[in-house]
């Protein structure tokens, strides 16, 4: 066992930091969706053009194909330089490229793979329905097969950057009348297609990248399908391990540099009886407490990705660190309100404390999205500790 | 960077975890509980020709010469098998002893001598010079033995004879046998500052080793009822009410694991935020532990409350745990005031 890189990934830890330093975008990130957009694809293009696009891609698809610890260090000097959240870029280069990667023609590859390293498109997920959230195999939007092409009709639901994406990897049912997994097919959907209306749906925090996407009779060339008709289900799957234990480096760097900063808040500021906020010591206590959960996350992270650098089938064990991300992420941001005290009510976009009330606000996504948090407790129970279902 | 385990640790693993099940099984805590003394003699004498208390002391200091990431896999299985005597603080007595320079102390330690430890009260001093003053409570200590104190900044070992109205006092956990005691300057046999050899910081490792053992014990225990015990035809674990706090128990073990073994390297290689590691191991550790425990007595319903089941025994020892090197208050302070971490 050891911690110390070998100083070849030190020599990289350099080069990335040196090279995030001098090329971090230096204006703010727009919150208004098309300028976001413009925002997030220009800075994967600059990604791209010095070669640090798609660090953990294969090479073969143009990826740098960086072993597992120099995808940390990567994922850990990027949250520490503040770079821009994935958000808009997570669907192409995190889960439809992936599946592309492992499922597709070497003709989709060839098409759209370039065009995600490169920055030129968005890409977002239509898997979610009104009626199918956790239950995702029973969704309802219809395709019928026309000739070579297929008709699709139907509802998907809180698909992100849907507004904006120009692509967008989409579940859609091809045959009601075998169990639900099975009637499912998986297909590039190119949103400029006549029939589609992405509805924007506003979020929590204010903000603008939810949508709710509408279907009519939406034409899609049977060539779009990926992994054959009815064969949906376990091409929606294939990904699942692709991050090998990354995914939530990034999240975790933010929490750890959160805690530090609330802590020098709680320091440097008064509370409303006059004294230093840390002197209130339940807060001072919460304050320390997070800083070891937040170590051992951390630590459980190294644990992982030294795992995985073992093997290629990596276990339910990301179900964990999903599980555990989320709810400290709840807790942390929690926390911030309580440092700022009656400062948090102030509105979001007028104070600059502002950065703290929206992380709060978002925090609560962090138990829904991409599984919610009692789905990952299924998972463990049932697969990690061999619970009946 | 790499924390997967090695063949040598695999090794420490699979003997030490077959030695307690045959030698020191949970049962013994019953079998001993009216005794004066909670060590069996012969498993102990056993333990000391294994080299279990000398693992990581250095090769020039008589010892294995391993590393505390390894003693952590040692302390994992003494802690999933509540095995009784006091394996944390002789382990750190043969340090203390070898560190100060008395090779022959360490030797006899090392080959069985029983250290116990002392539980300072809110007016318990170690001096500057090591002398001991106040009162304070005795955990595992015999009363011709040797115990040892601990503060962040050094740690010594005195006589429990040189102490005076040394009495034995019952125990929430029927594992441990504690005293009460006074010292009035009692003159330590051995001193070590925290600079020659942190003691505290591998106390707070190993202790934090044993209460991943035992949260991963009732995770185990948990798991095993939930899938077994039916009511309404069904096994109870089909319900959520009792799948997700075996869910959380899974989360919290490994959690635990991984921060004690990242503490144990952060020691092991002289990182400067050893502190803040090791201090977070034992912090962490120690709740994730109490609430999985807590959580084990209610999965298994009316058995869970008895003395008969094994439940409350991991409860209680998981306390005792919480309690050593300043309990979770003062560490909470201690670590609220180091730098961050790097
Ligand atoms: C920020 C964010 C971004 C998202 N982006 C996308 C996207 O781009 N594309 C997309 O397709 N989807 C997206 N989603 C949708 C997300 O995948 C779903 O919200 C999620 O899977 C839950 O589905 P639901 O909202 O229908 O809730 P439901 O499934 O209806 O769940 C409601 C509540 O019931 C609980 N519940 C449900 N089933 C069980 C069960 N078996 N056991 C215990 N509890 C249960 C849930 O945990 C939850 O608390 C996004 C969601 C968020 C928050």
């Amino acid at each position: 066992m050891d911690l110390a890189f070998s100083s070849e990934d030190n020599d990289f830890r350099d080069e990335v930091r040196t090279w995030m330093n001098e090329n971090a975008p230096r204006d703010r990130r727009p919150r208004e969706l098309v300028a976001m957009r413009e925002f997030d694809l220009a800075w994967q293009r600059r990604q791209y053009d010095a070669g640090w696009a798609g660090i953990g891609w294969p090479e073969q698809f143009g990826g740098r194909e960086l072993p597992l610890t120099q995808q940390l260090i990567w994922y850990e000097e990027y949250a520490r330089t503040s770079l821009p959240p994935i958000d808009a870029r997570f669907v192409g280069l995190a889960h439809a490229g992936p599946t592309l990667m492992v499922r597709a023609t070497a003709e989709h590859q060839a098409f759209h793979l370039p065009k995600i390293l490169r920055g030129e498109v968005v890409w977002c997920q239509g898997f979610s329905e009104p009626e199918a959230g956790s239950d995702l195999a029973s969704l309802k939007t219809r395709a019928v097969v026309d000739g070579d092409h297929l008709v699709v009709t139907g509802q998907k639901i809180w698909t992100s950057f849907g507004p904006v994406a120009d692509y967008q990897e989409l579940l859609v049912r091809t045959d009601f009348d075998v169990p639900k997994h099975k009637g499912i097919t998986w297909v590039i959907c190119d949103m400029k297609s006549p029939g589609i209306e992405a509805r924007p749906i506003k979020t929590i925090e204010g903000g603008q990248e939810f949508a709710e996407v509408f279907y009519d009779e939406v034409r899609i060339p049977m060539s779009n399908v990926v992994g054959g008709v009815n064969n949906g289900w376990s091409v929606a799957m294939s990904t699942l391990s692709f991050e090998r234990g990354t995914a939530f480096t990034v999240s975790q760097v933010q929490l750890s540099t959160s805690v530090e900063r609330l802590i020098e808040m709680a320091k440097s500021r008064t509370s409303i009886n006059g004294r230093p906020v840390i002197d209130d010591e339940a807060l001072a206590k919460k304050l320390a407490r997070a800083r070891a959960d937040v170590a051992a996350l951390r630590s459980l992270t190294y644990l992982n990705i030294s795992r995985n650098a073992r093997t290629d089938q990596p276990g339910p064990e990301g179900s964990m660190l999903k599980l555990q991300d989320a709810d400290l992420t709840k807790r942390v941001y929690k926390l911030a309100l309580e440092v700022l005290g009656t400062r948090s009510l102030a509105n979001p976009e007028e104070e600059d404390d502002s950065y703290w009330v929206d992380r709060h606000l978002l925090s609560y996504s962090s138990s829904i999205g991409g599984g919610t948090s009692e789905i990952q407790r299924n998972i463990i129970a049932e697969r990690v500790l061999g619970l009946p279902r | 960077m790499d924390l997967t385990t090695s063949p040598e640790q695999d090794e420490i693993i699979s003997s030490s975890a077959a030695f307690l099940r045959d030698r020191l099984p949970i049962t013994r805590i019953r079998a001993l509980f009216d005794e004066p003394s909670n060590v069996d003699d012969a498993a102990w004498s056993g333990a000391a020709e294994l080299g279990w208390f000398v693992l990581g002391l250095p090769e020039a200091l008589g010892g294995v010469g391993f590393g505390l990431a390894d003693e952590v896999h040692l302390f994992r299985e003494i802690g999933r098998g509540l095995a009784t005597g006091p394996f944390l603080s002789s382990v750190l007595g043969a340090r203390v002893a070898a560190f100060a320079g008395d090779a022959a102390l360490a030797e006899a330690i090392g080959g069985g001598q029983r250290v116990g430890i002392v539980i300072p009260g809110s007016s318990t001093l170690i001096g500057a010079d090591g002398s001991l003053t106040g009162p304070l409570q005795l955990l595992d200590c015999e009363p011709d033995g040797l115990a040892l104190a601990v503060a962040p900044d050094q740690a010594v070992l005195v006589r429990v004879a040189d102490l005076t109205g040394v009495a034995a006092v019952p125990c929430i956990d029927p594992g441990v046998r504690l005293r009460r005691a006074e010292a009035a300057g009692a003159v330590p046999v051995a001193r070590v500052t925290a600079d020659v050899d942190p003691i505290q910081r591998r106390g707070h490792v190993l202790a934090a080793a044993m209460l991943v053992g035992i949260n991963e014990a009732v995770r185990d225990l948990s798991a095993e009822h939930a899938k077994n015990r039916f009511q309404f035809d069904k096994p109870i674990g089909v319900n959520q009410a009792i799948k997700h706090p075996c869910a959380d128990m899974a989360v919290r073990a490994q959690l635990g694991y991984a921060q004690s073994i990242f503490a144990a390297v952060a020691t092991d290689e002289g990182r400067d935020d050893a502190d803040y590691h090791a201090i977070s191991a034992h912090l962490t550790a120690a709740e994730y532990a109490d609430i999985s425990a807590a959580a084990t007595v209610q999965i298994m319903g009316g058995m869970g409350f008895t003395f008969e089941h094994d439940a409350h025994l991991y409860c209680k020892r998981a306390f005792v745990l919480g309690q050593l090197f300043g309990g979770a208050s003062s560490q909470l302070g201690r670590l609220l005031d180091l730098p961050s971490a790097r």
